[in-house]
C-alpha cells in the first residue's frame, strides 16, 4: 500500500508528549490538562480554552527515578510516567485528573503532588475515586466525584466555562473527532483493509495526545485518504487478531504483532479505540453532563469492575469485536504487575477459548517494548496455530 | 442415714488418683510436646499422602 | 510461691531459654529438632508461669475436644476433604511459637484472649463444617448461612440474628496461613497453573486457588463480595463468585474514603444494598434490635481498645506484641461485636492491665531496648514475627497497623445514625484504611508512632502490595527526616518460598547489628532454620 501522508508526522508527534500539537496550544495560551485513564471523561477536559491530553512516557526504557520511589515491583507505566514527569517531560501541563483506578496509578498520581516534579506555575493534581460496579448508586457516585474533582477544579482554578452550552459544545466537538477515528478503524472489518493495525495504532493514539481541533483536520485528511487508498492486491498478513488487554501506548507492540504475521484488527485495550472513541448521546431530557457520565461508566469495559453486568459486559463487548472484525483469535496481554488485568486474562482467555471456542493467547508485557525476540516466538506460534486451525476447518 | 465417711474418702481418694494420674499424663505430654510431634512426625504426613492423593475439581468454571 | 515452688525454679531454671540466654547457655532455639520447628520439650518459664502455660493448654485441648464433640462425622470428614483442614492441628504449635518467652502478666492477658480465639474458632469450625453441603449437610441447613468476604466485618450480621455468618476465605486461606506457613503455596501453584502471573498479592492468589481447587465450604444461598482491601481481592472476587455459583451482591465501598462528603453517602448506601439483598435473598428483616445490642459490645470494646492505648503508650503494659494484634485481628474483622465472650475476656483483660499500669509493670523483664510502630500489611506466615524481634533484639511491637482498625463509636438509638456510623467503621476494615485509599491513610504512621512514644518503625514490605510499594522510598525519605529507626522488611504474605522468615529475620538483624551496633539478647535466634517448620 502507498504510504499515508501523515504517517511519519504522526509518529513524529508520537515522539513526546509535549509534542508540536501541544506546544503550539499552549504557546497559544490554552491549558493542557492531563490524564492516565479512561475514567477520567476525556471530553470534559476539552472545555473551553483546555485540551485533554493523554499521558504517555515516550521512549522511556528505564525509568530509574521512577524505580527509586516506587520499586521496581510497580507497575511499569506509571513508574514510567513518573520518571518522564521528574525529567522534567510534562512541564507544559496545568492540572493532572487522576483516577485510584488502581493503587499504582494512585500512589504515582499521588508524588506528583508530593514531590512537585512538574514545573508549572499553579500546576495541581485531583484525583477520583472511581466506582466499581455500573449500577445507579454507583453512577450517581461517579458524577459526584466528577463534578467535585475535575468540574469545581476547571470552573475555580481554571476559570474554565463547565456550563450545559459549554457542554454540549464539547461534546459535539468530541463526536466528530470520535466519528472520523471510528470511520478509519471501521475499514479494519474488510476482507483486505486498506489500513493495518499499527497505522490504526498511531492515528488512535495521535487523537487522544493532541488538541482534538488540532490534529482533526489531519485525521479528517487521512480519513479521505484511506477511503480511496488501494490495499494490498492480496490480504497481506496470515491471520487477523484482537488485541485486548491492559495499558498499551508504544504502536511498535501492534507492528510487533503484524510482523509476525497477524493483523491487529480491534483494539480493545488502554490507550485503544474499544472504548474512547464512541460517540457521546444525549438522551431525552438528560444533561449533557449526565449524558457524558452514563456514556463514560457504560462504556468503560476496565477489569476493576466487580458486578456480573460489567464483567459480563466486558466479554460480551469482545465478542462482538471478534465477531464484526472477523477475527481468528484474540491476544490477550497484560501489562507486568497490573493486578486487574493478570486476573482478567486468565478468566477471559478462559471464557473465549473454552466457553467460545476462540483461540487466545495470553502474554504479560513491560511499558517500553523488551524482550521482542520472546514475545515474537509466542505471537508467531499463535498465528502458527491460528493457520492450522483455519486449514482443519 | 449416716454419712460414710470412709466412702467419701475412698472416693475422694479415687478422684484425687484419677486426677493425679490425668495431670501426670497430661502434664507429661504438654511438657514432653508429644501431641505436637504426633502431629507433626505421624497424622500430618498421613493426611498429605490422602491429600496429595486426591482428585478435585480444579477448573475455572 | 512456697518454699518447694522456689527449689524447683531454682533446679530447673538452667532450662528456662532466657537464663540460658543470660548466662551464655544457650537460648530459644536449644529445644528445637533443627528446621522442623518441633521442640523437643515445652518452654519452662519457671513453675507458676509454667504451669499456667499448662493449664491453658488444657483448656485449649478442651476447647478443640468439644469441637469434635459438637460434630464429631463432620469434622472428620472435614479432615478429609479439606487439606486446609489438616492444618489446623497445627494450632498447639502455633500458640506455643506465639507466646515464646512471655512471662507473668504479658503470658495471662495472652492467654485469655487467645483462648477466646479458640473457643470462637473451633466454634466456628464446628458450625460451618456441620452445615456444609459438600459433606452431608442439607440445602435447607445449608441455607442459614451467609458466606461474605473475610475483609467485610460482620457487626451488619448481627441484624440476622437467625442467620450465620461466614467469612469465607478465613477458614481455608487467612488464619491457616497462620498456623502453617506451608498451606497456602499449595494453593498458589494452584492458581498459577492456571496462568495467573506470581507477581500478584500472595494473598488473593491463595484465594484464588481456593475457589480453583473447589475448596471452599459449601453453604447458603447468597454471597457478599467486597473491593476490601485492594485491587488484587476485587480481582480475585471474580473467581470466587463464578465458583461458589450464588446469586452475589459487590459491597464495593468507597476506596479513597476519607471524604465525609461524598465517600461516606456513598458507601452508606452500598452498606444499606448490601442489608437489602440479604433481606430479599434470605427472605428476612434486619433486626436493629439485635444490631444495637452488638453495637453497644463493639462500642465497649473500642472503649476498652482507646484505655488499653493510653496505658501502651507508657510501656507499662502486659498488652503486647502478637498477643495484641492477632486478639484485636480477630475480636474486630472476625467477631465484631457479635459474641459476648470477648467482652467478657475484655473486661477481665483490662482489669489486669489497670493494676499493671498502677504497679508500673514492665513486660518481658523490662528489656525492651526499642519501641517500634509496626506498619504495612504483615506476613501471614510469620505471625510469631513480634514474639522474635522481641526476644532475639528486645524490640517491642507497640502497636500494629492492622490494630488501628476503625474504632468509632456506633450509635445505638438512632437508625440512621447508626448506618453512617457502621460505614465508618467499616470502611476501615483490615488493610483497607492503612495501606490504600489515599496517601494519609500511610502517612498517618509518623503521627501513630510518634504519639505511641515509638523510636523505631517497621515497615512490612509486601512485595507484592503495589499500595505500599507506591510509597516506598518517600516513606524512606520521611523517617530520615523525622529520625525514627526504619526497617523495611521484605516478605510475601502468605508465600513463605519467595522470602523466607529468615530472609524477614536477616531484613531486621543486619539493621540491628550493622546500623545499631547491637547485641541480641538471644543469639540462638538470630540465625536458624525453621523453613519446615508450621
Amino acid at each position: 500500500m502507498k504510504d499515508l501522508k501523515h504517517l511519519i508526522y504522526f509518529e513524529n508527534l508520537l515522539q513526546e508528549a509535549n509534542n508540536e500539537l501541544v506546544q503550539k496550544a499552549v504557546a497559544e495560551g490554552r491549558q493542557a490538562l492531563g490524564y492516565n485513564c479512561y475514567y477520567i471523561p476525556e471530553v470534559l477536559l476539552n472545555l473551553g480554552n483546555c485540551f485533554s491530553t493523554r499521558l504517555r512516557a515516550p521512549r522511556c526504557t528505564s525509568p530509574d527515578i521512577g524505580t527509586y520511589y516506587m520499586t521496581q515491583r510497580t507497575c511499569p507505566y506509571v513508574r514510567s510516567i513518573l520518571e518522564r514527569a521528574i525529567e522534567g517531560g510534562y512541564n507544559h501541563l496545568s492540572a493532572l485528573f487522576g483516577s485510584e483506578s488502581c493503587a499504582a496509578m494512585e500512589r504515582m498520581e499521588e508524588q506528583l503532588y508530593l514531590l512537585h516534579p512538574i514545573k508549572h506555575e499553579n500546576f495541581f493534581v485531583t484525583i477520583i475515586d472511581p466506582p466499581m460496579k455500573g449500577d445507579e448508586t454507583n453512577l450517581k457516585y461517579y458524577k459526584a466525584q466528577i463534578q467535585k474533582h475535575i468540574l469545581n477544579p476547571m470552573k475555580n482554578a481554571l476559570g474554565v466555562d463547565v456550563s450545559e452550552e459549554a457542554m454540549r459544545r464539547a461534546i459535539a466537538e468530541f463526536n466528530e473527532l470520535a466519528e472520523t477515528v471510528t470511520a478509519i478503524g471501521e475499514f479494519r472489518k474488510l476482507d483486505n483493509p486498506p489500513i493495518t493495525g499499527y497505522e490504526f495504532h498511531v492515528i488512535q493514539l495521535v487523537s487522544e495526545v493532541c488538541p482534538h481541533d488540532l490534529i482533526l483536520p489531519y485525521l479528517k485528511e487521512t480519513l479521505a485518504e484511506v477511503k480511496k487508498r488501494k490495499p494490498e492486491p492480496k490480504f497481506p498478513f496470515r491471520a487477523r487478531v484482537v488485541l485486548a488487554g491492559s495499558e498499551i501506548d508504544d504502536p511498535d507492540f501492534t507492528k510487533l504483532i503484524e510482523g509476525c504475521g497477524a493483523m491487529v484488527v480491534a483494539d480493545r485495550y488502554c490507550f485503544g479505540s474499544f472504548p474512547s472513541r464512541e460517540t457521546i448521546e444525549i438522551l431525552p431530557g438528560e444533561t449533557a453532563f449526565d449524558a457524558i457520565c452514563r456514556h463514560y461508566l457504560h462504556w468503560n469495559q476496565c477489569a476493576r469492575f466487580m458486578d456480573g453486568m460489567k464483567i459480563d459486559q466486558r466479554h460480551t463487548e469482545l465478542l462482538k469485536l471478534v465477531k464484526e472484525f472477523k477475527a481468528d483469535g484474540i491476544i490477550y496481554e497484560n501489562m507486568k504487575f497490573c493486578e486487574f488485568w493478570s486476573y482478567e486474562k486468565v478468566l477471559a482467555s478462559h471464557i473465549m477459548s473454552a466457553e467460545n471456542g476462540i483461540p487466545c493467547c495470553t502474554i504479560e508485557k513491560e511499558y517500553a517494548l523488551g524482550s521482542m525476540g520472546q514475545l515474537r516466538t509466542r505471537f508467531q506460534a499463535f498465528v502458527e496455530s491460528l493457520e492450522i486451525k483455519k486449514l482443519g476447518e | 442415714m449416716k454419712f460414710d465417711w470412709k466412702k467419701c474418702f475412698q472416693i475422694l481418694g479415687k478422684i484425687g488418683l484419677v486426677g493425679l494420674i490425668g495431670f501426670a499424663v497430661t502434664f507429661t505430654i504438654y511438657m514432653g510436646n508429644f501431641e505436637n510431634k504426633l502431629i507433626y512426625y505421624v497424622v500430618r504426613p498421613f493426611l498429605n499422602k490422602h491429600y496429595d492423593s486426591q482428585v478435585r475439581d480444579r477448573r475455572i468454571v | 510461691m512456697g518454699v518447694l515452688g522456689n527449689l524447683i525454679d531454682s533446679k530447673l531454671k538452667k532450662y528456662d531459654p532466657i537464663w540460658m540466654a543470660e548466662n551464655g547457655k544457650g537460648g530459644q532455639r536449644t529445644r528445637y529438632y533443627e528446621s522442623t520447628g518441633v521442640a523437643k520439650y515445652r518452654e519452662w518459664r519457671g513453675l507458676k508461669d509454667t504451669m499456667f502455660d499448662y493449664v491453658s493448654w488444657l483448656n485449649n485441648v478442651l476447647a478443640m475436644g468439644k469441637m469434635v464433640a459438637s460434630a464429631p462425622v463432620p469434622i472428620m470428614k472435614g479432615f478429609w476433604e479439606y487439606r486446609w483442614m489438616g492444618s489446623f492441628l497445627g494450632t498447639f504449635m502455633f500458640i506455643d511459637r506465639l507466646f515464646e518467652g512471655y512471662r507473668d502478666q504479658e503470658l495471662r492477658v495472652a492467654h485469655a484472649q487467645m483462648h477466646a480465639i479458640v473457643k470462637n474458632l473451633t466454634g466456628r469450625i464446628g458450625y460451618i463444617l456441620s452445615h456444609d453441603r459438600r459433606l452431608g449437610a442439607s440445602q435447607a441447613k445449608s441455607e442459614k448461612l451467609v458466606p461474605i468476604d473475610e475483609v467485610l466485618p460482620e457487626l451488619f450480621m448481627t441484624g440476622f440474628p437467625d442467620l450465620y455468618p461466614v467469612p469465607l476465605q478465613t477458614l481455608p486461606e487467612f488464619i491457616i496461613c497462620d498456623v502453617d506457613q506451608h498451606i497456602e503455596p499449595y494453593y498458589i501453584d494452584v492458581a498459577e497453573s492456571f496462568g495467573l502471573p506470581a507477581d500478584v498479592c500472595s494473598r488473593c492468589a491463595a484465594e484464588t486457588g481456593v475457589a480453583l481447587d473447589d475448596a471452599f465450604p459449601l453453604v447458603g444461598k447468597a454471597l457478599i463480595t467486597t473491593n476490601m482491601p485492594c485491587n488484587a481481592s476485587e480481582a480475585t472476587s471474580m473467581f470466587q463468585r463464578r465458583r461458589v455459583g450464588l446469586p452475589d451482591y459487590q459491597a464495593t465501598l468507597a476506596m479513597i474514603h476519607n471524604d465525609d462528603e461524598l465517600a461516606l453517602p456513598f458507601s452508606k448506601e452500598i452498606m444499606k444494598e448490601t442489608i437489602a439483598f440479604i433481606e430479599e435473598q434470605y427472605n428476612t428483616k434486619f433486626n436493629w434490635k439485635t444490631f444495637f445490642e452488638a453495637a453497644k459490645r463493639i462500642n465497649e470494646q473500642n472503649n476498652f481498645e482507646l484505655e488499653k492505648w493510653d496505658y501502651m503508650k507508657t510501656g507499662y503494659t502486659a498488652e503486647v506484641g502478637i498477643a495484641e494484634t492477632l486478639y484485636k485481628l480477630y475480636e474486630w474483622q472476625s467477631v465484631n461485636g457479635a459474641d459476648p465472650y470477648f467482652n467478657k475476656v475484655d473486661r477481665k483483660v483490662m482489669k489486669r492491665l489497670r493494676k499493671c499500669y498502677e504497679d508500673r509493670y514492665e513486660p518481658f523483664g523490662g528489656k525492651t531496648r526499642h519501641r517500634a510502630f509496626l506498619w504495612g500489611p504483615s506476613a501471614v506466615y510469620y505471625t510469631d514475627f513480634p514474639t522474635w524481634i522481641q526476644n532475639c533484639w528486645g524490640v517491642a511491637i507497640v502497636l500494629n497497623m492492622d490494630s488501628t482498625m476503625g474504632f468509632n463509636m456506633v450509635d445505638t438509638e438512632d437508625e440512621d445514625r447508626a448506618m453512617e456510623d457502621l460505614t465508618r467503621l467499616t470502611q476501615k476494615a483490615t488493610m483497607r484504611h492503612m495501606a490504600v485509599g489515599g496517601w494519609d491513610n500511610v502517612n498517618a504512621v509518623w503521627e501513630w508512632a510518634h504519639n505511641f512514644n515509638c523510636d523505631m518503625v517497621l515497615m512490612n514490605d509486601n512485595i507484592a502490595c503495589k499500595g505500599m510499594l507506591g510509597v516506598h522510598s518517600i516513606m524512606e525519605e520521611q523517617a530520615r527526616e523525622l529520625g525514627f529507626h526504619f526497617i523495611f522488611i521484605e516478605h510475601d504474605l502468605e508465600d513463605s518460598r519467595t522470602v523466607s522468615r529468615q530472609n524477614m529475620r536477616d531484613c531486621v538483624n543486619q539493621y540491628m547489628s550493622i546500623v545499631l551496633n547491637e547485641e541480641p539478647l538471644d543469639p540462638t535466634i538470630v540465625s536458624f532454620d525453621d523453613s519446615e517448620a508450621y
